[in-house]
This record gives C-alpha cells, structure tokens and sequence, in this order.
C-alpha cells in the first residue's frame, strides 16, 4: 500500500469582503497518496482553485483558511507551516503563457527553482535545466534553454512550467486545469506527460479540471465540487457507471459522444451561486430537476452508497432514508434540461 | 552554421574595437573636465563632513586635473577678449565673441549627440553580435519609442536640458565667479571707442553699465554691451549675463528634480510592491497612510519646512536644495505610489508569482525579479513626469522668493526678478527663462508619453505580451 501524502480534512477558506463572507470552500477533505491521481471536477466558481491554492498556502489577504486541516506527510501545514514542505507540492496552472515570466528566459526560471531547491547554480543548474527540459520533452533543449517564453508554442510553454514544477523535485503535483488553454492533440500530449511522469516519480496528482472526459482518463478518484463542497466522491470508474448525484448526471450528460439522444448536448441552466452563508437547503436545489419539498429545507448530509466495499459517498436527500423520494431509475441520459 | 557564426563574431569583434577605440577618443577629449569634476565633488563631499574646513590633498589633486587640457572648456575656445583698435585679442583664432562662443556652444552640442550616438551604436552592436536571444519583450518597446515622433521630441529635449546641465559652465559665455559671486574682485579690458584705447573696468562697475532696466537702457538678446562682452540672451536687470545665470540654474533643477523624483520613485515602487504582494490589510493601511500624507497641503508644508529648517545644516547643503528635494519626495511619493499600485497588484494576479512562491522563493526576491521588471516602465513614465512637475514646483518656489537660496542661479528667480520690465524692452529678462521652463517640462512629458505608449500600446492590458513575433515549436 503506498503512502499517503496529503490529507485534507474539513477544509473551510473564506474571503471576508466588507459586504459579506463568502464561504469559497465550505469544509471539504479528501487525502492523495503516493502515485494516486485525485480529480477535482466542476463549473468555474464552485471553488477547485481555491482549494488549489489553499493546500499550497496561496490564498491571499481577504481570504483565509478558517477551519480544517491540510496535512502534508502528517506535518499540519495550516497555520503557516509551509515553508517547510515548500517544493514538496509543485503546481502547473491553466495559462502556461501567464505562468511564465516573459522577460525571463526559460532556462532562468527553471534555474529559479533549482537553486532554491537542490542548491545548484551555474553551469550545473543550466545541465541540469536541459536535462528537465528533455525530460519534459522538449526537441534541441540545449539551444532552448536560453530561449524567452513566447519563442515557445502553447503546448512547449506547458511542458516548460511542468519542468519548472519538476525542477523542485515535488512529491505531489497539482494541476490546476493544466489543458483548459490548449487544443486537444496537445492536451492529449501534455495528459500523456503527465501520467508518464507520474509514474516514473510515484507523484501524487491532484488534479483540477471542469472537463469530465478530461477526468475520466487521468483519475483514480473523483471528487465533484459544487458551491465548496463535494457533492460526490468516488472511484472514477464507478462515478461513470453509476452517478448518483444529481449534478454529476448532469455533467456527465454534457460531454460529447455521452449522450446519443438529440442533436444538442444538454445544459445545466443557471450558474454556480456564491455562498454567502451557513448552508440550510441544497445548494444544487434551484437547478436540480429532482428537487422536492424538503431539499429547501435540509443540507443534505454525505451518505454511502453503492457496495459495501467502493468507497462511493453523495449528498443528495434522495439517497437519505429519512425522506421517501427516490432516485429516478436507470440514470439520467433522458433528463437534464431540454433548454439551451 | 558554425562557420558563420564564427564569422559573424569576428566581425563583431572588429566593430566592437572601433566602437571601444570611438569611446575612448570622446573620452580622452573631457578627460579633463571629468577628473576636474570627480575632485571637485569629493572636496564638496569632504568639507560637508563637520569638522574638516580644509582640503588640502584634495585640492592639490584638483588643481592637477584642471591642468589636464580639455577640449569643450573655456581656456581651449576662449570667447573673453578686447578689441584693441586693429583685431580681438584673447579670443579664439582671433574671432569676435559671438563667434567664438557660438563655436563653443555648437561644439559642446555635437559632442555630446555623439556621446548619444556611441551608446545607440553600442546597443545595437550588442543587439546583433553579443545578445543570444534574436527577440526580447523589450526591443519591441524600443522599436515601438522610434517611431513615437512626440516621444523624440520629448527625448531630444531632454537630453538637451541634461546636457546643458552638465555643460553648464562651458556654456555660458562668462562664469558664475567672474560676473556674479565675485564681480569686484574680477576685472576685464575693453575697448574704450571715445579715448580710443583699451581700459581695465571691475567686473561689478560694468554690470553697472550694462543692466537691462526697461526702454532706456538695455542688453537684448544676441548682442554687445559697452564693454565688449556679448550677450547671447541679453543681461538681467542688474546687468550680469542672463545666458550665464540660466545653463547654471539648469543644474539645480535638474538636480534637485533628479534627487526628488528618485527618492520618492523608491519610496512609492517599494511600497506599491509591498502592498501588491500582500494585499488586504497591509494595502489598506497604505492606502491610509498615502491619503493622509496626501491630505497635507504641499506648498504650506513646503513654505513652513524651508522656513523651520532655514538655519538648520540641512539648508546648508546645496543652496537649500537638498532640503527641497527631501520635501518634494516625502510629500511627492503618494501621487507615483497611486499611479504604480494598480499595475503592481495586476502583475501580481499573475502565475508565475503564484508559481515562484509554491516554490518557496523569497517575497523580496519575486518582488524584485518579478515583480519591479513590470512597473518599471511605468516608473519612467511618471518619473519623467513628475520631473517635469517638480523643475516647475522650485522655479515656482524661487519665483515666490522661496526655495533654492539666492545668489545661487535658478530659473524662477530670473522669471521673478524681470517681471517688472516684461512690458519694456527687457522682456526678454522674464520671458526667456519662461520660455525655457516650458519647454523642459512640455518635453518631459513628452516623453512620459512615448515611453507609455511604448510600453503599453493599447495603453490598457499592462504586460500583455504581443505573442506570436516568435519562433513557434
Ligand atoms: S438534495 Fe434535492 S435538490 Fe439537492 S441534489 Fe438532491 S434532489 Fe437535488
């Protein structure tokens, strides 16, 4: 069994603003071990970078983590404690063209992180800089190396920051929609890298993404976040099988190819909204065509589902005994919102 | 590929001993001025130290660098001499005055668009021999500042304020000592046409004769007074050259708006910086401390500091200029602080901040390496502007009779001092300086404009890198 890297537990961040507090990630906990690949999946808003950026300790002044715990190999890392596992948890973020500098040549950048962390300089650090940049897979990396950011196409510049990230010699990546900003043969190509990668070094990979076709091939584990909280969380295969919550079946009805039916993929109508306080109905309720009396009422709790031995949890009422609705039978693929 | 490299290097190699051989040459030809200057300014430094009130070793060196002979100086192209009744005597090549000064001054100008071109030529010597990359985010800026007409004009207007600045007192056609501090212990020869012959006459008795006080007796611009000595923008109402007084005034605003500008820059990037990177309560609580200082009327402030502090040794340095400078950045700093915090907290929305502090590096370090680079550009935008503000602010002050001490030149006090015959035939007493102070200011805002536009062509999305002028993958 190998090792678990991260452990999150009821991770709550907050933005204080003057008019309101706005819950981004409203008590949240997952773990990522050794060569694992988590996924975090949702619409824009629902608070996966903000969880991103909370296990980096990256959240910035109004935000704040006011509750929960974020453990890296058992060492708590709220409260501060980064530093000391600075490197250890390496990022690759959604605009490879924003996530470098472009006054910097590549090989700059990648020098950056080599000598806060191996403690290399000079002709040492730029070897060792090619040789990430092969790594990485990048052609005639010796003459590249010296080379500015937007001599770099879009799938080169992601490969570059990946070498940055590795340069630190990380033990869990996160990556933070690392394909959003590129067209799909590179994103193919820059998936592959990454699960190389991942397998040579054992990384751990959280791995954020709104795409669910994205998910399906690089997680082992799914987390679905809506409004900062996970609505689901499953073993990838068995999320695809057989998703019990609501929005879930509605994410997976809109991925191309899914649905057979009708010529439109369908939607789900409306936004993510921001939550602004203590929950005390489903959030999902206002979008939700399952919606029934109670779901105004009650915040639904984290129910198991499914065998005994996957470890599948939903918070839905439709799966909590205490009340008489049922799920619908045979999924969703005819539902979801004839709109658009 | 090698071989053209290689060939590629050695005719830079070539170019580059041309360019260092130029260099060298234009050097050797202010040798003088430059030792003389160093040694002049370690003496000011030496005797500023309480306690030292001689500089002996000092001062033996100094008179050793102004013996070093020097091209653009008053003693290689003199333009002081009499007309004895058959030629001029003293003067250079035996010309008229105006002659010899136009020479000098003309002189002083193509040496130093030399200098301009020599460091333009090195720059491009770099660019396309010794530089690695083909292409950097810059060259676009520069490319872009080229063809920027208004921008130039405001650079060449500059430059030619420095350089007057630096070249002050070769300018001139007679020297701050001999016509002004010093004018009765100074005398010089002149034609006498009435006795037909040549007369001694104190320096300070000629002014006398010479003053420009409206209808009935004046020096205008571009002429001769009674005693010989010409006048390229006239004389003052006390009769010292106004020519004179002006290229030395220049310095002190140049200075004082240099050291003013350059402090409060640092003062308001490192704060901008700090605020970016931290956000939240550190910027608020700058953005308080910003207002507050802000809320202070600057001119009162200005007026009382001068007075308060008039006796103290602070006012001592530089003719009360320091003093002035001080004010200016401490009450100054706010306004660029504004002005650079916005682009600094959009650089800091960026990844690669994120990205360097997931790494671990040190906030003052991405500060510095990735996070000035980005406000820079917008430093010498206002910089140059409040430059442009502040030389108006000290000629303002001195024009209020504030400011810069007298007897030290500046151009507000020459504004001042001819306002009472702008309606006579000494106009030019007030008019000229006015003329100047616009100028200089109109041209540093000038190219605040050009830099701007250079740096930023939509004037909106700061940073946002032109992509595709590379070489794909
Ligand atoms: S709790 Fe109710 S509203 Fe929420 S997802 Fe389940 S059925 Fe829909």
């Amino acid at each position: 069994m190998s090792e678990t890297l991260l452990e999150v537990e009821n991770l709550r961040t907050v933005f204080h603003t003057d008019k309101e507090t706005i819950h981004a990630v409203d008590g949240v906990s997952f773990d990522v071990s050794e060569g694992e690949t988590v996924g975090l999946v949702g619409e824009s808003g629902s608070g996966k970078s903000v969880t991103a950026r909370s296990v980096l300790g990256l959240v910035d002044d109004p935000g704040v983590i006011e509750e929960g715990s974020i453990r890296f190999r058992g060492d708590e890392l709220v409260g501060g404690n980064w530093d000391q596992h600075r490197g250890d948890i390496a990022i690759v973020f959604q605009d490879p063209m924003n996530s470098l500098n472009p006054v910097y040549t590549v090989g700059n950048q990648i020098k950056e992180a080599l000598r806060i962390h191996q403690g290399l300089r000079g002709s040492e650090a730029t070897e060792k800089a090619v040789e990430l940049l092969e790594d990485v897979g990048i052609p005639d990396a010796a003459r590249r190396v010296s080379e500015y950011p937007h001599q770099f196409s879009g799938g080169m510049r992601q490969r570059a920051v990946i070498a940055i990230a590795l340069a630190c010699d990380p033990e869990l990546l996160v990556c933070d929609e690392p394909t959003t900003a590129l067209d799909v043969t590179i994103q193919a190509q820059i998936l592959e890298l990454l699960d190389d990668l991942q397998r040579e070094e054992d990384l751990g990979v959280l791995f954020i993404t709104h795409d669910m076709g994205v998910i399906e091939e690089t997680a082992d584990r799914v987390n679905v976040m809506y409004a900062g909280e996970f609505v689901e969380s499953a073993p990838v295969d068995e999320l695809f099988e057989e998703p019990r919550h609501p929005y879930t079946r509605g994410l997976l009805a809109s991925i191309p190819g899914r649905n057979a039916e009708g010529d439109r993929l369908p939607t789900i109508e409306g936004e993510v909204p921001t939550s602004t306080s203590e929950p005390t109905s489903c959030r999902f309720a206002p979008r939700c065509d399952y919606a029934f009396g109670a779901c105004e009422e009650v915040h639904p709790g984290r129910v198991r589902v499914g065998d005994v031995d996957t470890d599948h949890e939903v918070a839905c009422l439709l799966y909590d005994d205490t009340f008489e609705e049922t799920p619908p039978e045979g999924g969703v693929e005819a539902h979801g919102g004839e709109s658009a | 590929m090698l071989n053209r490299e290689t060939l590629q290097r050695a005719s830079g190699d070539g170019r580059t001993l041309a360019w260092l051989g130029i260099g060298l040459l234009l050097f050797l030809l202010e040798a003088g001025a430059a030792a003389t200057f160093t040694m002049e300014a370690l003496i000011k430094i030496a005797l500023a130290v309480p306690g030292v009130d001689s500089a002996g070793f000092l001062t033996g060196l100094e008179s050793a660098a102004r013996s070093i002979p020097t091209l653009l100086s008053r003693e290689a192209i003199p333009n002081q001499g009499y007309y004895n009744g058959s030629g001029y005597q003293e003067t250079f090549l035996g010309l008229a005055p105006a002659v010899a000064w136009a020479i000098r001054a003309t002189l002083v100008y193509v040496y130093a668009f030399g200098i301009m071109g020599w460091v333009v030529a090195g720059y491009r010597l770099y660019r396309s021999t010794y530089r690695k990359a083909d292409w950097t985010p810059r060259d676009d800026v520069l490319d872009r500042l080229r063809s920027h007409n208004w921008g130039l004009f405001g650079l060449v207007i500059v430059f030619m304020f420095v350089t007057m600045a630096v070249f002050a007192p070769a300018l001139g056609p007679t020297t701050v000592d001999q016509n002004m501090r010093n004018s009765y212990g100074n005398d010089i020869s002149y034609w006498d046409s009435e006795s037909g012959s040549v007369e001694t006459i104190v320096v300070g008795e000629a002014n006398l004769g010479s003053a420009s006080r409206g209808n009935n007796q004046n020096v205008g611009p571009w002429s001769y007074d009674d005693y010989g000595r010409f006048h390229p923008f006239g004389t003052m109402q006390n009769g010292r050259d106004l020519f004179t007084f002006l290229m030395v005034g220049s310095r002190i605003s140049l200075v004082i708006g240099v050291l003013s500008v350059g402090l409060s820059a640092t003062i308001a990037a490192s704060l901008a910086l700090t605020s970016a990177y931290y956000k939240g309560r550190v910027d608020l609580s700058m953005v308080l401390v910003s207002d507050a200082v802000m809320a202070m009327p600057q001119l009162l402030l200005l007026i009382m500091l001068t007075t308060v502090l008039g006796d103290t040794w602070i006012n001592e340095i530089y003719s009360g200029g320091f003093l002035l400078a001080l004010i200016f950045a401490f009450t100054g700093w706010t306004y660029m602080w504004r002005s650079l915090r916005g682009p600094a907290l959009q650089v800091s929305e960026r990844e690669w901040i994120d990205a360097a502090r997931s790494f671990g590096q040190r906030p003052t370090t991405i500060m510095r390496k990735h996070m000035l680079p980005y406000i820079t550009g917008y430093l010498l935008i206002y910089g140059s502007m409040t430059l442009g503000g502040a030389i108006i602010s000290i000629a303002g002050l001195s024009y209020l009779g504030l400011g810069v001490a007298p007897p030290t030149p500046e151009w507000g006090r020459a504004v001042n001092l001819g306002q009472d015959y702008v309606r006579t035939g000494s106009w030019h007493i007030s008019l000229i300086p006015g003329i100047l102070i616009t100028l200089v200011v109109t041209g540093f805002n000038a190219l605040g404009d050009g830099i701007r536009d250079a740096i930023d062509p939509q004037s909106d999305s700061a940073g946002d890198e032109t992509a595709g002028a590379g070489a794909g993958a």
